[in-house]
């Protein structure tokens, strides 16, 4: 009995001593980054800004109510790489700084498109503190500023604002959920090719300096930008918080090589599969100068397949959606199932065509399989050697795609039948 | 010796006194005196015990010598006698005993005055003064006999002996009785005493032992046995609601401290001729009386008897707690969790009996023993039965949760807030940071204080008299709760971690389960601080074994979990299935009769021949 008393002291004594609470770290001894944003330095490889969560002012330490303003410090330090910007930020932040609950990695749009976060790339998920489901956003204009202009007005805590605003494509459609695993593995792949968030800092400050130079919808012959034709950063829009997402980045391995609005964001979430639900305006099939909205929901899956015809990928794509009737401004009484079809018939064309101009211009322009087709043809392989061979992402410029749309709408909302509004002087559409 | 006596001494020889005093007073001044002796009583080593000292020390001498030399392996003969004599020692009361009766009659005599003699002896009359010696004479066939009796005052009935006893034999003896009965035993006891539990003893030990119990014996003159008249009559409290084992539905009467009125309540349930109550007394001078239950033809008889076996092994002098007999007869001290289910339900006692479990009741005590018990048991309460199937589900789901609170919740905190800040939503861990800015301590240190204070507040609640007790245990609660956050010394979200441990822990239906999570928190906490989550799942790993490894009653504790049995138990395991589907008595237990209900128990579901209605339904 003594005997076996004495063993369990021994081993609970030693256990304590050996382990000796290794990597024990009190919550209130660490400084938690809520946010990195990596530039190109000016004196050296690379410019990091650290957002640093203040507890006390989010917390507030049973006051309630925390300061927006003081919620987080930002730093930025030049270092060659990203763990030696840590270690050199602690010299000055008192905490030692972790990582593990940073929710975005911001790089900026001339170090991605130089090719500049292959290396950390490669690094960051091997580090054990960076969350997998991290953020990767691409800022227009330079990292740090991006950061410096995340100001929450309807939060406290930045790292709520980023968890809110970078899920916003569920119901918006105007990003894609990429998170830090995701890049990595598409970065990696034989079969597609990663694409990152495109956020930036709203030009505007006031309503009178509004311009629309930086839209898209010239490009796409329209007389009016619809909502989807904008990027980050060039949204007509004044107040609240500047930094803005929309768009993606597209990339190239680990290069960017071009951006994406937000209605083509759209359509590559429909393409993927990810598309939740989101509201598309279109000019009225019958009466061009009014407007139509539909909230479109995706209905099934979409079915992609790859043929290979001559040598050359023959890219089929069916989408298969669904909307609710939300607007519609002529008052054309299109419940109608015969008026319907003209509806959906248009706007079948209207999908089509923008899926198209994407598709062509991701193969023919960018030349970069953002949307993984190339799984499909990964089938056709018996082994591994001859798939790594054929050089999938090569190929993939000389793809032809037939987009087939399917779009039914099954609800007209709370109105069951149009009718125009009427005026004193006969106007009024019949 | 005293130096003060040579003070005291006449000074004969002037300069050699003098020179002595100055000596003593120097003695007296400097060095160590022995303080006067001021007790006015001390408790002095018996005799015997000196002696048992000494030939201990005897004993130890020589051993230590062989163990120096460690050469010869020669058993010592003197030390053999020894171990002889201690066995001998050790039952020392039972023969002191014995040689009292030895030296005097051990059957009851013939001559009243011998009895009377020997019964003054044996009470110690007049020194006790609660025994009754009443000398009455009785009147038979016109013929006077003188006789005595003799009771303990406040055990015993006092109308009962008055009514049934002391009457008759005075007064209603002089009536005129038809029959022939010469002979003055028989005709008594047929014919004048009319109480009903009445024995007649020869051996004065037997009605000593009836006496002790609040008995009432009877000793008449030129009558070789003595009457045993059972007229208990002592206080006690009535059938009250239990105390630790409250439900809402279902009956709300709870054993009592009287052994009959516990047997009676577990028959008034089951109301089962097989049902059988074992009388067995426990303890060489108390004889506490105890009561085995089982049900004959369902009770696996191995069971049965290696409960009586373990039951009369018990070699102690003095046992009046079901909870001293519990830790008798249970399989291993160290497991943590009782092995032994003690519930003070009489319903909740019939229920397991029909299961085929063995019950043991001890006298004085409301809690009565239930044997085997099996860890999935512990975690119910009754009232899962008699509620509805969902309701009972909904009560054992959140009695888990509040099991598993109780043991890990506070070593899960730690856990996460030292080694697995990922974990967490960002919110938290940033208002756990604000709330832990001030805190001086880590977050271990913080959480044993907490937990240490709870601790506290519940066992001083017990101890505090009544009224202010459970005031002082929420007032006690909340404002040290509030200071400490108040100076800093524990973080808010603490206080909500130890609270809720707290809460989880009284939802831990067995108490005695209660405790022994209660004290394996704490070793959770240690492992959550030295090893993080990896510390805990270790804990629960040796836990597991532990559990798993134990025995209770020759059955595992942890089936029908591990190892798993062909059928039954599995109903009412974890999750409870409809009464009706309860067909299988749990078969861990072997008992005699494994059903206890045929496939369709609810006849009316099944379709009446050539009807063809709806009401078919599966059971």
């Amino acid at each position: 009995m003594r005997k076996l008393i004495c063993i369990f002291l021994i081993v609970s004594i030693l256990c304590g001593l050996l382990s000796g609470c290794y990597d024990r770290r009190e919550v209130d001894e660490l400084a938690y980054v809520l946010a990195i944003g990596l530039d190109k330095g000016k004196t050296n490889k690379l410019k990091i800004t650290l957002q640093i969560a203040v507890p006390m002012a989010i917390g507030g330490g049973g006051e309630g109510g925390g300061d927006a303003e003081k919620a987080s410090t930002i730093v930025t330090l030049e270092s060659a790489s990203m763990y030696a910007g840590l270690d050199l930020a602690n010299n000055f932040v008192s905490k030692q700084l972790n990582l593990s609950h940073a929710k975005v990695l911001v790089v900026s749009k001339e170090l991605a498109q130089e090719g500049g976060i292959e290396g950390f790339m490669m690094a960051l998920p091997r580090g054990r503190e960076i969350r997998p489901n991290m953020f990767i956003a691409v800022s227009r204009q330079s990292a740090e500023e991006y950061i410096r202009a995340v100001k929450p007005v309807l939060e406290v805590n930045p790292a709520k604002f980023y968890e809110l605003n970078f899920r916003a494509y569920r119901y918006t459609g105007f990003t894609a959920n990429t998170d830090l695993h995701d890049f990595y593995l598409k970065m990696k792949s034989l079969y597609s090719q990663p694409v990152a968030i495109l956020a930036g800092v709203g030009r505007f400050d006031e309503g009178q300096e509004f311009d629309v130079k930086g839209s898209t919808f010239d490009e796409k012959n329209r007389s009016i930008p619809l909502e989807g034709d904008f990027v980050a950063g060039e949204i007509t829009k004044s107040g609240g918080v500047k930094a803005e997402i929309m768009g993606l980045a597209v990339f190239d391995g680990a290069k960017m090589v071009g951006e994406l609005d937000g209605e083509a964001t759209m359509y590559y979430l429909m393409i993927q599969g990810d598309f939740n639900n989101s509201y598309m305006t279109m000019h009225d099939p019958l009466q061009k100068d009014k407007l139509v909205i539909l909230n479109i929901k995706r209905s099934r899956n979409p079915k992609r397949d790859v043929k290979m015809i001559n040598g050359k990928p023959v890219i089929d794509v069916k989408i298969r959606l669904e909307a609710d009737i939300q607007v519609l401004q002529s008052g054309i009484n299109y419940e109608m199932p015969q008026n319907l079809v003209i509806l959906e018939k248009a706007y079948e064309d209207f999908i089509k065509e923008g899926m198209k101009r994407l598709l062509y211009l991701t193969s023919q322009e960018y030349n970069t399989d953002i949307f993984g087709f190339g799984e499909r043809v990964k089938q056709q392989f018996i082994t591994w050697g001859e798939w790594e061979k054929y050089g999938w992402l090569k190929k993939y410029k000389d793809s032809t795609f037939n987009v087939d749309v399917d779009l039914k709408i099954r609800r007209p909302g709370l109105t069951i039948r149009s009718s125009p509004i009427q005026y004193s002087n006969g106007e009024g559409a019949q | 010796m005293p130096k003060n006596v040579h003070i005291k001494c006449p000074e004969s020889i002037e300069g050699v006194k003098a020179l002595a005093d100055y000596k003593n007073i120097i003695k007296q001044l400097l060095f160590f005196n022995v303080p006067p002796k001021d007790e006015t009583f001390i408790l002095k080593e018996r005799e015997s015990e000196i002696k048992e000292l000494q030939s201990e020390e005897e004993e130890q001498q020589p051993k230590k010598r062989r163990e120096k030399g460690k050469i010869r392996k020669i058993t010592n003969p003197c030390c053999d006698n020894n171990t002889g004599k201690e066995g001998n020692g050790g039952n020392g009361g039972e023969e002191d005993k014995q040689n009292q009766g030895a030296k005097s009659p051990t059957e009851v005599s013939k001559k009243l005055s011998d009895n009377l003699e020997y019964m003054k002896k044996i009470y110690s009359i007049p020194t006790n003064g609660d025994m009754v010696l009443r000398e009455f004479d009785i009147v038979v066939k016109n013929e006077v006999i003188p006789a005595f009796m003799i009771f303990f005052d406040g055990m015993t009935d006092r109308k009962v002996i008055n009514d049934n006893i002391m009457q008759p034999l005075m007064l209603l003896s002089n009536l005129d009785i038809k029959s022939d009965e010469q002979d003055v035993e028989s005709f008594v006891k047929d014919h004048i005493l009319p109480h009903c539990q009445l024995k007649v003893e020869k051996k004065y030990r037997s009605i000593i032992d009836e006496v002790n119990f609040g008995g009432c014996a009877l000793f008449i003159d030129g009558v070789e046995t003595s009457f045993v008249a059972d007229v208990k009559g002592w206080e006690h409290r009535g059938v009250e609601r239990p105390n630790t084992e409250l439900v809402l539905r279902g009956p709300q009467e709870g054993f009592g401290e009287l052994l009959r009125v516990n047997t009676a309540l577990v028959r008034k349930t089951l109301k089962d001729e097989d049902l059988i109550v074992e009388n067995i007394s426990i303890g060489r001078r108390s004889k506490t009386p105890c009561s085995m239950l089982y049900i004959k033809d369902i009770a696996n008889d191995d069971l049965v008897d290696e409960v009586r076996r373990r039951l009369k092994s018990i070699d102690v002098d003095y046992i009046y707690d079901s909870g001293q007999l519990e830790q008798m007869i249970e399989d291993c001290a160290l497991v943590p969790a009782p092995q032994i289910l003690a519930t003070e339900r009489p319903d909740r006692v019939a229920t397991l009996l029909t299961d085929g479990k063995v019950a043991v009741m001890i006298h004085g005590n409301p809690f009565v023993l239930v044997m085997p018990a099996t860890f999935p048991e512990l975690l119910t309460s009754p009232e899962d039965t008699y509620v509805r199937f969902p309701y009972g589900n909904f009560l054992r789901i959140i009695r888990g949760i509040g099991i598993a609170f109780a043991l890990l919740l506070p070593g899960i905190y730690v856990a996460v807030t030292n080694f697995h800040h990922e974990m967490i939503p960002t919110d938290l861990i940033l208002a756990i940071a604000a709330s832990r800015e001030k805190v001086p301590f880590p977050s271990v240190v913080e959480i044993l204080i907490m937990e240490l204070a709870f601790e506290l507040i519940r066992e001083a609640g017990i101890r505090i008299p009544g009224p202010i007790g459970p005031t002082l245990g929420i007032v006690g609660a909340l404002i040290l709760g509030q200071a400490a956050v108040a100076a800093n010394i524990v973080s808010p979200i603490l206080i909500i971690v130890v609270a809720v441990t707290g809460i989880g822990s009284f939802a831990i239906p067995n108490f005695a389960l209660g405790f022994a999570f209660r004290i394996l928190r704490f070793g959770y906490i240690f492992l959550g601080a030295m090893a993080g989550f990896l510390g805990i799942t270790t804990g629960l790993f040796l836990h597991g074994l532990w559990l798993v490894s134990a025995k209770s009653y020759g059955v595992p504790f942890m089936s029908p979990l591990a190892p798993k049995v062909r059928v039954g138990g599995y109903e009412n395991l974890l999750a409870r299935a409809p009464i009706w589907k309860q067909e299988v008595r749990p078969d861990y237990l072997n008992p005699k009769d494994t059903r206890r209900q045929p496939k369709i128990s609810r006849g009316w579901v099944q379709k009446k021949e050539g009807e063809d209605g709806n009401g078919g339904k599966q059971d």
